[in-house]
């Protein structure tokens, strides 16, 4: 058994998980601090900066969905691992990188929108809309990479 | 995490500054009956934030110590300063003159010309705490040790604004320095005052230099205005000539437009700057409302000594 390839295939599924969540627990955690400042002065916006605060949430998500599939593939997820080449292993690495790399950087970025977003709903509560929908263009490069990361692993061989 | 500072105060200022007086606000103060319709507008409105003192602690409850923020209280502490020297040397108690809030406790201030130990002062007035003491012992000229602490008030604003402040704080001080220098050169032109006192008075910019305007005060009041309309500041020259309350306005106004060129900033120290400044116009503006309505002065005058507002 070349446990190589199967070492490489788990690294990329860690990869996805870790650097994807990384990029959400910045993200969250900076519009987190804004929404704390908000809610120490007007409690009442609790409801409006939370949904702001959750956007940057999601690349962790793709990251763990990412991770899961991969793993399911080749058969840890079940305990039956199958056997992979070296090249195989480093396909489902490189596979694992799209969502993992702009997972880690959307999250940052998002996380800074959605903070900023903070500063509308504090001073315009009215237009608290316009601040979600600004945050969310920065997911549609997550979602992306979490479609070509699911194709390029439901799609290699093994 | 680079360029994300202070997200928790900017997030708590932003809120805040929806509870800032609007002109309509001030409207409403200026039209009010009576004092307590005046007072029912007020608190309407008012925030824990009712003195630039509760704005400060405030900000430095979600900061804490922010060498940057605390270059604004500078020209508090240099103040404070002026009023302990000259409460020691004149032998009165200083207490009526203390300006809050400032970085230096009085107490601190009145220990160390006691202990005669300045080193318990911060290092950006430590020097100027010796010097002035000196110059005020030795010279017994008031006016000339009030202009050194001034100017050296200006002086550790501008060197800690290139130390630890960011862009907007070098032009706020830029910008104070800037006014506060000609409001001095209109004054010491008028008094013809010499070279040697000039030296000490004027603090001079990136903006105005200080020999250059040394040399125009040096040529008189008509020099000086001429040297001055030839730089960016000529329209404030122009209101200097008018009236020196018209000048101040325009400075306080000057101050606000520049605190208002944060509003689109999320995160660093500029938004709680910008807040401290709109607190402060905003309390200058109910201090005229209220000191014009008590002295019977028209809407008019009063809506024409107004201050800007960031709002």
């Amino acid at each position: 058994m070349n446990s190589m390839g199967l070492a490489l295939a788990v690294l990329g599924a860690v990869s996805a998980s870790l650097f994807a969540g990384i990029g959400s627990a910045k993200g969250v955690g900076l519009v987190g601090e804004a929404a704390s400042g908000v809610v120490s002065v007007d409690p009442n916006k609790f409801s409006k900066v939370l949904i702001l605060q959750l956007l940057p949430g999601t690349q962790g998500l793709y990251g763990l969905l990412t991770a899961i599939l991969l793993l399911s593939r080749i058969g840890v997820i079940g305990g039956n691992a199958v056997e992979l080449t070296t090249a195989q292993g480093l396909m489902f690495l490189g596979a694992s990188l799209p969502i993992a790399i702009v997972g880690l950087f959307s999250g940052i970025a998002q996380g800074r929108t959605a903070a900023a977003g903070v500063g509308i709903t504090a001073k315009k509560p009215e237009h608290n809309g316009k601040g979600i929908i600004m945050s969310a263009m920065v997911e549609t490069y997550a979602i992306l990479a979490l479609l070509v990361s699911i194709l390029l692993i439901y799609n290699i061989a093994i | 995490m680079g360029g994300t500072q202070y997200a928790v105060a900017v997030g708590a200022v932003k809120a805040m500054e929806n509870f800032l007086l609007s002109n309509s606000d001030m409207e409403q103060l200026i039209n009010a009956d009576t004092q307590a319709d005046f007072d029912m507008i007020l608190s309407a409105k008012s925030t824990e934030n009712k003195t630039l003192s509760d704005v400060w602690d405030m900000l430095k409850s979600y900061v804490g110590d922010s060498r940057e923020l605390e270059i604004l209280l500078y020209r508090n502490d240099f103040h404070n300063l002026k009023a302990v020297l000259k409460a020691m040397i004149s032998n009165r108690s200083p207490e009526n003159y203390f300006i809050e809030p400032s970085n230096v406790t009085p107490e601190t201030l009145e220990e160390a010309f006691r202990t005669k130990n300045a080193d318990i002062l911060p290092d950006y007035m430590r020097e100027t705490a010796e010097q002035a003491y000196e110059l005020l012992t030795k010279t017994l000229d008031g006016q000339l040790a009030d202009s050194f602490i001034d100017t050296s008030a200006l002086t550790a604003m501008q060197n800690s604004a290139g130390k630890y402040g960011g862009d907007f704080m070098r032009k706020y001080v830029d910008l104070i320095t800037v006014y506060a220098d000609i409001k001095t050169a209109y004054r010491c032109s008028k008094m013809n005052k010499q070279r040697a006192f000039l030296e000490t008075a004027v603090c001079g910019s990136s903006e105005l230099d200080k020999k250059s305007l040394i040399r125009a005060i040096l040529s008189g009041t008509d020099g000086l205005l001429s040297f001055l309309e030839h730089t960016p500041y000529a329209e404030a020259v122009g209101l200097l000539k008018e009236s020196p309350a018209k000048f101040e306005k325009y400075c306080d106004d000057a101050v606000t437009e520049l605190a208002e060129s944060t509003r689109m900033q999320a995160f660093g120290a500029e938004p709680l700057i910008a807040y401290y400044i709109a607190k402060e116009a905003e309390i200058k503006n109910v201090r005229i409302i209220s000191v014009c309505r008590e002295s019977g002065a028209g809407k008019e005058t009063i809506t024409e000594r107004l201050r800007k507002l960031y709002v």
